[in-house]
């Protein structure tokens, strides 16, 4: 039992560290590099809103609306020349990166920071005491998941998304304003990664590079999902497990590197990993 | 035309004097790379001050041998690459006297060559795993031997004999968890498990599960101090986990910004703040008014920082000079009475030391449980 909620919760947890970087990714097919430095931006809104003495939730909203406030200066002033050169595009945004976490050291310093944990304590599941928090991630995890199908699936916004994603000239042609389309979705992403940092901070400590060790994880994800929340959700539960198994059967060492090396193996396998639809 | 001359005089003789003065006091310099971002981030801004601190006393007492002391901060990155980057820096471009720091053990074992190469006197002042010999370097912190027996022995005497050992994956974590896991077997009990994470490993789920499935009534922590410890602490709390817990890598500081997450938390050091000796007040008070608001609380890296800076003063005017031979002979005989009390590094390069196992409240502070007087550090070096 406490397997399988270590499999489940572990996954949501990838889920949500991921999802933003897939958002911008799925629409505008660069990979935004700067996505480790957005989820210390968020895990640093938490912190600021601790020491604010405001109620930590709040650092929700808080880290969502910075995300995307630095998102649209990012998305206007440093993307938009590169949409077409996504090397350089993968290069700036590492830089960016930098540049964030640096920013960050003269603000807050170097050091580790703490923040009000959201839920402490356990539940009993069936019988298994387990993490509150957790269960918490994993429900988020669904709520974000379905959120973001409903947004896809039932919006204008997804409808023009969409478009852009089968086929930008096409939009463009039936009147769409591609651009802005390009602007909002890199604000959600940038806005769903700060996010994603104030969920971490319970689960690790607050420094200026936390954000890098979850990048790697997330960037393998969102190669073998391509461009789908589905497949995403599929990956993280699959690689996440994974990990789980391995760190839970043979040792946490290695487990830490299984969700590379799977993601390469899938990827030799089947080049487009589970991106089929 | 006098007022001229007499200025000239004037200006000469400042001239003269001043040459004189540079000669006499051309500062002695000390190396101190440590880790100022990574892993030791949280703890190394305090180990500047403290040997800030001590330079300072000690210039304002008139230096040693009359030239004033300088520090040279390098930072390291907490790691290997970093430290051979500093050490490089410190001995061969900045020609230090001395080094003295605290660092991560893969720090120390990549600044090591660099030190014999350089042959400059070392000065080692984190607690460590142990057995890390060479004829520059000497340490004034604690080693496994003398850490890790208040521990084992204090757990034992409440009633566990079932213990779950956790640590980061590097030479600290596993050689102090490999020498509680024999010293454990030696006394009776039991190692129910053993498990490790690489240093920049984040998720310890797969390693909580098992601790809870294991059985085990007490748990002995050896992770990489800062973003590791803070991890794993949250999520064993996040977890439920309320077994005895004893962290042999959390420093006072740390554990009292923890908050509520480290209460209960067992640590054995040779310094806590509580100690109560008129060198310890004094040496806060000094602090305190030193830093003010930017004071970072003294700790068992610290205060040894402090010491060190103390024990090469007495070295260099034991050997009348800072040429490395003497002072390294002399580094061995010489003693300085400080907040941790009388250190003398006497024994195979390294100092017997009182061990104070203490607990975290509720508050942060440190209550001392029960003190260790003078804890031999065993057979460290015998070739030394």
């Amino acid at each position: 039992m406490t397997l399988l909620l270590d499999i489940a919760t572990s996954a949501a947890i990838l889920f949500i560290v991921a999802t933003g970087l897939l958002t911008i990714f799925g629409v505008l097919k660069i990979i935004n590099f700067a996505h480790g430095a957005w989820l210390t931006v968020g895990a640093y809104c938490a912190v600021a809103v601790g020491q604010a003495g405001l109620n930590p939730w709040l650092a929700l909203p808080v880290a969502f609306i910075a995300g995307s406030v630095l998102g649209l200066l990012t998305e206007r002033f440093i993307v938009r020349p590169l949409y077409s050169r996504p090397l350089d595009a993968i290069l700036a945004t590492w830089g960016l990166g930098i540049v964030i976490g640096q920013l960050i050291t003269l603000g807050f310093g170097r050091d580790v920071q703490f923040t009000a944990n959201l839920i402490p304590g356990t539940m009993d599941i069936l019988g298994t005491s387990y993490s509150a928090y957790r269960i918490f991630a994993l429900v988020a995890a669904v709520v974000l998941g379905l959120g973001f199908s409903l947004l896809m699936e039932g919006t204008r916004l997804g409808l023009s998304a969409r478009a852009v994603i089968m086929n930008e000239t096409l939009a463009r042609g039936l009147g769409l304003d591609t651009a802005k389309i390009r602007t909002v979705t890199f604000m959600i992403g940038t806005g769903l990664a700060g996010l994603a940092g104030v969920l971490l901070t319970p689960l690790t400590s607050v420094d200026p590079t936390m954000g890098v060790a979850w990048l790697v994880g997330s960037f393998m994800l969102v190669m073998v999902a391509g461009q789908s929340f589905g497949a995403l959700a599929l990956a993280c539960l699959l690689l996440g497990g994974a990990q789980v198994i391995v760190s839970t059967y043979i040792s946490p060492i290695l487990g830490g590197v299984t969700v590379a090396v799977l993601a390469a193996v899938i990827l030799r396998i089947s080049p487009k990993g589970f991106a089929r639809a | 035309m006098k007022t001229a001359s007499k200025f000239l005089a004037t200006v000469a003789g400042t001239m003269i004097a001043g040459a004189a003065l540079a000669q006499d006091g051309e500062p002695i310099k000390i190396g101190v790379p440590v880790g100022l971002s990574g892993a030791n981030s949280v703890v190394a801004p305090s180990v500047v001050q403290a040997a800030e601190l001590a330079v300072e006393e000690i210039n304002a007492g008139g230096g040693v041998l009359g030239r004033p002391l300088e520090l040279v901060v390098a930072d390291d990155g907490s790691g290997a690459v970093g430290a051979q980057k500093a050490f490089d820096s410190l001995v061969f471009r900045d020609e230090v006297d001395v080094l003295i720091s605290m660092e991560t053990s893969a720090a120390r074992n990549a600044g090591l060559p660099i030190v014999s190469r350089g042959k400059v006197p070392y000065i080692y002042t984190s607690f460590y795993e142990g057995k890390s010999c060479n004829p520059f370097l000497y340490v004034n912190a604690w080693v496994p031997e003398q850490q890790v027996p208040p521990i084992v022995d204090y757990l034992s005497s409440e009633g566990a004999t079932k213990f779950f050992l956790i640590g980061s994956d590097y030479a600290f974590g596993r050689g102090m968890l490999e020498f509680a896991g024999a010293y454990i077997a030696e006394t009776g009990g039991e190692v129910v498990g053993e498990e490790y994470l690489p240093m920049d490993g984040t998720d310890w789920t797969a390693i909580i599960s098992q601790l809870k499935s294991s059985g085990a009534d007490a748990l002995i922590t050896s992770t990489a101090g800062g973003a590791p410890n803070v991890t794993l602490t949250k999520q064993l709390r996040g977890a439920g986990v309320d077994l005895p817990y004893a962290n042999l890598a959390v420093d006072e500081g740390t554990a009292a910004s923890m908050g509520a997450e480290a209460e209960g938390i067992l640590i054995s050091a040779s310094y806590v703040t509580g100690i109560d000796s008129e060198e310890n007040t004094s040496f806060l008070a000094a602090m305190k008014d030193k830093f003010g608001e930017e004071l970072r609380t003294p700790n068992d890296l610290s205060v040894p920082q402090y010491e060190a800076v103390y024990l090469y003063k007495e070295a260099v005017e034991a050997a009348g000079s800072t040429d490395a031979r003497g002072v390294l002979d002399a580094l061995g005989e010489v003693s300085f009475t400080g907040p941790r009390g009388t250190i003398s590094m006497s024994d195979q390069h390294h100092a017997p030391l009182t061990m104070y196992l203490g607990q975290v409240q509720a508050d942060g502070s440190v209550s001392v449980v029960e003190a260790f007087e003078n804890v031999d550090p065993g057979e460290q070096c015998p070739n030394l």
